[in-house]
């Protein structure tokens, strides 16, 4: 029976591997994501967790999963490749940024000043995965009709929701439509605001088939780590030379 | 330029003013939501504008390459014209950009937090040394004219001429000679700076490791020949309607027909190495532009009317003021599409196979075509730019310099 299933589920390793990083000096912690591709159902349970939790409004987007059919029928497969920033070491959209607005901070994450980002762009051309987005103030409410409801009103109530901004980067954002981070870059920044509080980005927490495995690489009790050893590991691109934070399992 | 001439493109200026008003209004109050382009192809037409404004101001870099570089001599006459027209050009290239940025309230932050590892800094640097170089340099180009209008009694509004003058009343033989050493010190500044500032518009994007065409040591060379053939059709094209000085505009003419061997021979060579190289990247960007949905404004607009029939008119006409003028008109005003078919392809090329089947979204999806609101933001800058020229055409003494009492070679 032991052999057959696990003994604990990753979460709870990972989650005592986070609770020992945050314990560690944070400028020696180094944040990592392995994905492995070989578990990934593409439920994108990740992609709708990362939505909900960064409250994204339509057309931004941080993780999603491409979805690759490979080969001619019938030898047909299909892979699914998530897909969130690779927090690389020498990224490409850090150097371009004219305002250091983007930059790594002292746990290997990239992250985005929205309030001094001046929207110019050049960061999503720069990025060669595609895993920046602008926000161009769309609104999931735009078209509500203003129908009659017992309460408070269907548009209102809609509002409620995506009026009042995600915690990002840990911090209380204005009430969306009055500035940032409207016009801004916007990127996934691994969930630094759960981290913490000792909680795993969400992306991890809601991967159906436990597939995401986050944490410190530079603990060597930590999953990651170990991952990391394993002759399956590869990351996109490496013939860029931007070394990815975020790798994968074949 | 004939009074009603003058009068019907004051008239067209204020037209495209208030019918461009409604895009600008909507670009004010909405930001960057009412526009067609996303995040996979994140610069559209105000960018296009901006290279193909970037590109216009070339042309006093021209005119001052071949009076100092190649020492013709005839070539000083145009200084307060090229001065002046770079100066308008500038103008409306900076609008585009500033437009262009999602929250351009925050534009000082170029002056308080700049990173110097940008392109788009030094972009921002060297730009700003453009402007400086040449609102000084117009500036005593016009100032012996200045004070002397400021000091006639028939002429309207002398305090601004002397408030321009800035509060001089009279212009000696020294103050002349210096201002024409001033004058002679800036165009020599100018070079460089203005083959820096060509040179590292195109780095800006030759510098991306991941774009197919953009990433090449060719793209900066591209875009100061680029430049210098835009620039210098519009100043050919200024010098017919303003100056009419016909042995200037054929001369110009033969500098803008090398020009355009130039560019289409690096666009040919761009094709050639592309198409062999079978980088699938670098064929699918080459593909949407030969062969994309706006394969008209590279085959018809570019290579026809803006490469083809100015290239003949230069080759067999090239005596004549008249159809050099047309040759250049063609030039400058199918030069859009040049631009246009450098900016989307190359973002129209998804970075990531499958990337293309996922997470449907307007704003991520690489088909791009400018909608209204782009097009009539663009005509209220160039509008703008049209009615400033046109109102400092008549208002300042920038476009004569020889015969209505100006500096002799004052450039």
């Amino acid at each position: 029976m032991g052999k057959i299933l696990p003994s604990e589920d990753v979460l709870i390793r990972m989650q005592r591997d986070l609770k020992r990083a945050l314990q560690r000096d944070p400028k020696k912690v180094r944040w990592t994501m392995v994905i492995d591709q070989g578990k990934c159902t593409g439920c994108h349970s990740c992609t709708l967790g990362c939505v909900a939790e960064n409250k994204l409004p339509p057309g931004v987007v941080y993780r999603l999963v491409i979805e690759e059919e490979i080969g001619r029928y019938p030898a047909v497969r299909r892979r699914f490749l998530p897909r969130p920033c690779m927090h690389c070491q020498n990224p490409p959209c850090t150097k371009v940024c004219p305002v250091t607005a983007t930059y790594i901070n002292n746990q290997g994450v990239v992250v985005v000043d929205y309030n001094r980002c001046i929207g110019c762009r050049y960061c999503l051309v720069a990025c060669p995965y595609s895993a920046r987005t602008s926000d161009f103030g769309e609104w999931y409410t735009r078209n509500t009709p203003e129908a009659p409801s017992i309460l408070v009103g269907r548009t209102k109530a809609a509002q409620g929701y995506e009026l009042q901004p995600a915690t990002e980067y840990g911090r209380k954002w204005p009430q969306r439509g009055t500035g940032s981070p409207i016009g801004n870059a916007r990127k996934c920044h691994f969930c630094l605001h759960r981290l913490a509080v000792g909680m795993l980005p969400a992306c991890v927490t809601t991967c159906t088939a436990r597939a995401t495995f986050f944490g410190d690489r530079n603990d060597p009790e930590s999953l990651v780590y170990q991952l990391l050893g394993s002759p399956r590991i590869f990351v996109l691109k490496p013939e860029l030379g931007t070394q990815p934070a975020v790798y994968y399992l074949k | 330029m004939q009074r009603t001439s003058f009068y019907f493109f004051i008239g067209l200026a204020v037209l495209g003013l208030l019918v461009g008003s409604w895009g600008m209004v909507q670009r004010l109050l909405y930001g960057l939501n009412p526009v067609a382009f996303g995040s996979y192809v994140p610069w559209g037409l105000w960018v296009a504008f901006y290279l193909l404004f970037l590109g216009l101001s070339a042309g006093a870099f021209l005119v001052t390459t071949l009076a100092y570089v190649f020492e013709m001599e005839r070539f000083h006459r145009l200084g307060r014209l090229a001065a002046y027209t770079v100066l308008i050009v500038l103008l409306c290239e900076v609008l585009f950009i500033t437009l262009d940025l999602g929250r351009m309230s925050r534009i000082y932050r170029f002056l308080i937090s700049p990173s110097f590892t940008s392109l788009m800094t030094w972009m921002f640097i060297l730009f700003n040394a453009m402007l400086i170089i040449y609102a000084l340099k117009t500036f005593f180009l016009i100032r012996e004219d200045l004070v002397a209008w400021s000091q006639d009694p028939q002429r309207k509004g002398r305090n601004l001429y002397r408030l321009l003058a800035l509060g001089k009343s009279d212009y000696s033989p020294a103050d002349r000679a210096r201002d024409h050493k001033t004058v002679h010190g800036l165009s020599l500044i100018s070079l460089p700076v203005g083959l820096l500032f060509y040179g590292t518009n195109g780095a800006f994007f030759a510098i991306l490791m991941n774009r197919p065409i953009w990433n090449s040591a060719l793209t900066p060379l591209l875009f100061i020949v680029a430049a210098v053939l835009s620039g210098g059709a519009l100043i050919a094209f200024l010098t017919h309607v303003f100056l009419r000085d016909d042995e200037l505009v054929t001369s110009l003419g033969k500098a803008v027909l090398y020009n355009l061997v130039i560019l289409v021979f690096l666009e040919i060579l761009q094709f050639f190495v592309g198409y062999l190289g079978d980088n699938p990247r670098v064929v699918a960007a080459l593909d949407l532009i030969a062969l994309g949905d706006y394969w008209w404004t590279f085959w018809i607009v570019h290579l026809g009317l803006g490469g083809l029939i100015p290239l003949l008119i230069l080759i067999f006409s090239k005596n004549s003021p008249r159809a050099v003028t047309w040759a250049c008109a063609l030039i400058v005003l199918t030069f859009l599409a040049v631009r246009f078919n450098f900016i989307i392809p190359d973002l129209a090329v998804y970075k990531l196979e499958g990337l293309e089947h996922t997470f449907y979204h307007a704003r991520l999806r690489t088909h791009y075509t400018p909608n209204l609101n782009e097009w009539l933001v663009s005509l209220w800058v160039v509008s703008l730019g049209l009615l400033a020229f046109l109102l400092g055409s008549r208002w300042l003494p920038v476009i004569s310099s020889d015969h209505r009492g100006g500096m002799q070679h004052a450039h």
